[in-house]
């Protein structure tokens, strides 16, 4: 029942989503008279885009960890090799405008290359840099995964073993000769695709861009989720071994939907970058990987909105907890993570439907159906699940 | 001008106190030398200093550096000879300041035994020359190589050396027969076969070289290799000088080779402590303990706080951002210290190894009740709640000791290091290496010997057979949960003798524990060991070959990902027909 629920009313609210996003934000933003209360300022607008790449970001997590059970420490990697993909083309369109007026992107000038390396030359063009953006995740992905996968690494030691590539990475990409500006990174962007980075319009239309690009992404994962690879990429998350035994090749199966993860990852980490301006190795490390997959269980992982309410609820929640208690915020967002795990294992979106059941135990008619079982185990993590998991259908709620 | 003068005035206060040195003029024949000295000329006045440069006085190191710089005072008295002062740094209103007579080591007073204060301006100094300022420093350096103390002979033996100037053959050379010190004899014979390879003589060059060999110089390489590439000089030298330096050089590498090991080993240590805790918590448990790092910081402050104990007290406050009633809400915390000193204080570290264990242990204990308990069917989430608990551990390090680092200071007794074949090996290091083993076979000792190592091994296996048993499994959860955070603490107190102790400490460790835990197989004791060993050692070393700390660790990260391709349970994994 409370899945019939949900699926009754999520086009609805995905509808009205919709609308709001793309329709009365950049209205507000560019319509409303600045005096008014209902004027959006550029700067909010740019938050929310900011917000919303973070929101794509947390559906790649959730499309790796709530539908295959693959919890990846990692995504943050794929996330920053989109945005370096990127910034790579936007260092290059500076041109001469950057502190040392050299045709070299500035931090070279400062690290003393007699030329621009090889590997940046062909950034020069937007295309190739988007392209750059699918392909090098994919393939990072495709190697990793495939090592990962053939000896049937799963479980904790994925996410200890993605933990440990991304610390890897960070630590290659600190280092001033990797040629990625190492700590400072990539940044003092001027234009993307001739317009000015620096303008309300670009802004603008890059806020709109990522929100065309977080409903193409759920739109993509609630076809592939409906799909029969879905079906196997969730068969897989509660029992993988039945899954094998049954003659699918899980580990190609999972190297896939870890590739088309890494890809949303990096497609949102594109769109991250010219908006807030700057990327650097810190974007990479492990700490923020765990935070998007803390956005998820908050949101409530194995469904799609739920990634996307996290995103935006404790990123929304950070920018005011670091602005009103900059001394405690740490342990306001560590607090939450530790009773949302605790004491909501749906997650914010399945509020409504506890708090319904919640409602009808207290009703005097007694429910027709009792209410599925609150703590629900996770059954794609445990090695001997709980007979709890066996009963308990809602865990599951991004099912058909 | 003069912190050196007040230097020189403690020293020389000191200089009463101590016992008068058995060989070696006393004070008193010094000051009168000094004092002749100052008044002689020529020849004479030569002579004299170099009877100062075998006197080994302090006092008249400090007389003749002042007086290089011109700092030395005539003082004509009404009558008689002039006398020769130092002047007190303190300067009263009128530029003036007392006077100590270098003769007698008394203030300067008048007739009627007032103190006198005299004008630098309107004094003469007593005039030097560049022949006179020469003779000075070679009478200055000599006494620095007759200093009481071995270490400062040493260092200046290596100074002198390094010059390879001739003239400091004789000064060297008379050193040599009268050092009592083994070390400092070696160091002065480097010392004058370094000056010998700048010798105009082939063949004397030529035996330096082979001298420097023998002696295993190893600061004399640079010289050497300097030496051979000199077009200037004779050929068999060149070649005499090349041997030694290839033969340095590979003496070199083995001693660095074997101190890399040995920080490998010592750095292994630390991390078989840690990831021994965890191979507890997460091998036999199952739980992810993302705040495993932070038992590590629990430790390493403790011991800051033991040591503040001791000390002068430690005391903190924190305000919160919240008010109620008008009153702003915080809290803080005032304790008292010892003030110890002495022996005393240099104990705290033996104090602060058990609090260290018994703090982890029991923040563990708060976090396997509130939090970690509800998740041993859900090892995923452990990970997301314990990071949770990392968070606000590392905010409460931050607001309470501040976000910069602490000093912990080394007791003594763990600051020496004794050298064999030039390899140096720190106490503390050795200390680390020796409680770390003592470490793995108490804890192997504690799982397999005593009842309560049976039922953690029991319940590890199989909670709910255990728990049907009668094993109170909630008890040995939380005993484990506690001793595993315990380890982490220990290992907390020795890294605040090896390294930096700040909020991110735990960060740095966590990637490297859980990778030690994965490469040595979960739940298996000996594999934790070898691998800890194996992962702190080829860091070590891989950072010595490549002289870069970050791509080594970057290789050994790859390296793990592609041994687990290779045995995906570890080095040792549990047998098990459960396909999981």
């Amino acid at each position: 029942m409370i899945r019939s629920a949900r699926s009754k009313w999520e086009p609805l609210a995905v509808g009205l989503a919709a609308f709001a996003l793309l329709g009365v934000i950049p209205g507000l933003n560019l319509f409303a008279p600045a005096a008014s209360f209902l004027h959006i300022s550029d700067f909010t607008i740019n938050l929310y885009g900011k917000y919303l790449s973070y929101a794509v970001l947390a559906i790649s997590v959730d499309l790796l960890w709530g539908y295959t059970g693959l919890l990846s420490l990692g995504q943050c990697l794929f996330f920053s090799l989109g945005g370096y993909a990127l910034g790579m083309y936007l260092m290059l369109m500076i041109g001469r405008l950057g502190q040392y007026h050299s045709d070299l992107p500035d931090f070279m000038v400062f690290l003393g290359y007699p030329r621009l390396p090889a590997h940046w030359v062909p950034f020069r063009h937007f295309w190739f840099a988007a392209a750059a953006v699918v392909w090098v995740p994919a393939l990072v992905a495709l190697v990793f995964g495939f090592l990962a996968f053939r000896s049937r690494i799963r479980g904790v030691y994925f996410s200890i073993l993605t933990q440990a590539l991304t610390y890897a990475a960070t630590l290659m990409f600190f280092r001033n000769d990797f040629t990625f500006g190492g700590n400072n990174g990539l940044t003092d962007f001027k234009f993307i695709l001739g317009h000015d980075l620096r303008l309300a319009s670009t802004q603008r239309g890059l806020y709109v861009a990522t929100a065309l690009l977080l409903f193409a992404t759920y739109g993509l994962c609630r076809w592939l989720t409906t799909t029969k690879l879905g079906m196997v990429q969730r068969a897989i998350r509660d029992r993988e071994n039945r899954v094998l035994f049954s003659g699918y090749a899980t580990a190609h199966f999972k190297l896939f939907i870890f590739m088309v993860s890494a890809v949303i990852a990096a497609l949102a980490g594109a769109l991250y970058v010219p908006q807030v301006g700057i990327i650097n190795p810190s974007e990479m490390a492990p700490d923020k990987s765990l935070e998007a997959v803390v956005w998820v269980a908050v949101g409530g992982r194995g469904t799609l909105v739920g990634p996307v309410v996290g995103a935006i609820f404790v990123n929304a929640l950070k920018s005011w907890a670091t602005r009103a208690y900059p001394d405690l915020w740490t342990i306001i967002l560590g607090t939450l993570f530790i009773l949302v795990v605790l004491f909501l294992p749906g997650g914010l979106v399945s509020l409504p439907a506890r708090l319904q059941a919640a409602w009808r135990r207290r009703s005097p008619t007694p429910p027709e159906t009792p209410a599925a079982p609150l703590a629900t185990a996770d059954p794609a993590s445990t090695s001997n699940p709980p007979p709890s998991a066996l009963s308990a259908p809602a865990g599951n709620p991004g099912s058909p | 001008m003069s912190a050196k003068l007040l230097l020189a005035l403690t020293l020389l206060i000191g200089g009463f106190a101590a016992p008068a040195r058995a060989a070696g003029p006393t004070d008193a024949d010094v000051r009168r030398l000094l004092a002749t000295t100052l008044g002689a000329s020529g020849a004479e006045q030569q002579r004299l200093l170099g009877e100062l440069g075998n006197s080994g006085s302090k006092f008249a190191h400090d007389v003749l550096t002042a007086w290089s710089r011109g700092e030395v005072y005539l003082y004509a008295p009404p009558q008689g000879a002039p006398v020769p002062v130092l002047l007190d740094e303190q300067q009263d209103a009128g530029g003036k300041s007392r006077a100590l007579r270098i003769d007698t080591g008394a203030w300067l007073v008048d007739a009627a035994g007032r103190e006198l204060h005299l004008d630098p301006a309107k004094l003469n100094s007593v005039d030097t020359d560049m022949r006179l300022r020469s003779a000075i420093q070679q009478a200055l350096d000599s006494l620095t190589l007759a200093d009481p103390d071995p270490d400062a002979r040493h260092a200046a033996v290596v100074k002198l050396g390094n010059s390879q100037k001739a003239v400091y053959i004789p000064v060297l050379q008379a050193r040599l027969a009268l050092e009592p010190d083994r070390g400092v004899r070696q160091a002065l014979e480097e010392a004058i076969a370094m000056i010998q390879l700048n010798a105009s003589d082939p063949a004397v060059q030529a035996a330096a070289a082979g001298k420097l060999a023998d002696l295993s110089s190893m600061g004399s390489v640079d010289a050497l290799k300097a030496l051979a590439a000199k077009t200037s000089a004779a050929p068999e030298v060149r070649l005499a000088a090349d041997k030694a330096a290839t033969a340095l050089d590979r003496h070199i590498a083995t001693v660095n080779f074997f101190g890399t090991i040995f920080r490998g080993m010592s750095l292994g240590s630390i991390l078989l402590v840690v990831a021994l805790g965890l191979a507890i918590t997460f091998g036999l448990m199952g739980i992810i303990n993302m705040a495993h790092g932070e038992m590590i910081a629990v430790g390493a402050y403790t011991s800051y706080v033991v040591q503040n104990l001791f000390g002068a007290g430690f005391g903190f406050a924190i305000v919160l951002p919240f008010s109620f009633a008008g009153k702003q809400l915080g809290f803080g915390l005032k304790l008292p210290g010892l003030n110890a000193t002495g022996w005393v204080y240099q104990s705290y570290f033996l104090v602060a190894i058990p609090l260290s264990f018994l703090m982890a242990a029991l923040t563990g204990m708060l976090v396997e009740r509130t939090v970690i308990r509800y998740l041993y069917r859900r090892p995923l989430e452990s990970l997301l709640a314990t990071w949770g608990v990392s968070l606000i551990l590392q905010q409460c390090f931050r607001m309470i000791f501040g976000a910069n680092n602490v000093q912990v200071d080394s007791p003594t007794w763990l600051l020496g290091h004794f050298t064999i074949h030039d390899v140096s090996f720190g106490y503390n290091r050795v200390f680390v290496i020796a409680l770390a083993i003592a470490i793995v076979v108490g804890t192997w000792l504690l799982l397999t010997k005593t009842p309560l190592g049976l039922l953690i091994r029991a319940v590890m296996q199989n909670r709910d057979m255990a728990a049907c048993m009668g094993v109170r499994t909630e008890r040995v959860n939380l005993l484990t949960f506690a001793f595993g955070s315990g380890l982490a603490g220990l290992a907390g107190a020795f890294l605040s003798q090896i390294g930096n102790v700040g909020p991110s400490l735990g960060q740095n460790y966590i990637v490297d524990c859980f990778m030690t835990v994965v490469v040595g197989g979960v739940g298996s004791i000996v594999g934790t060991v070898l691998a800890a060993f194996g992962i702190g050692t080829s860091d070590q070393v891989l950072q010595q070959l490549l002289g870069s700390p970050v791509l080594g660790k970057i290789i050994v990260l790859t390296a793990i990902i592609l041994f687990l391709q290779w045995r995906p349970g570890g080095l040792f994994a549990t047998r098990s027909r459960n396909l999981d």
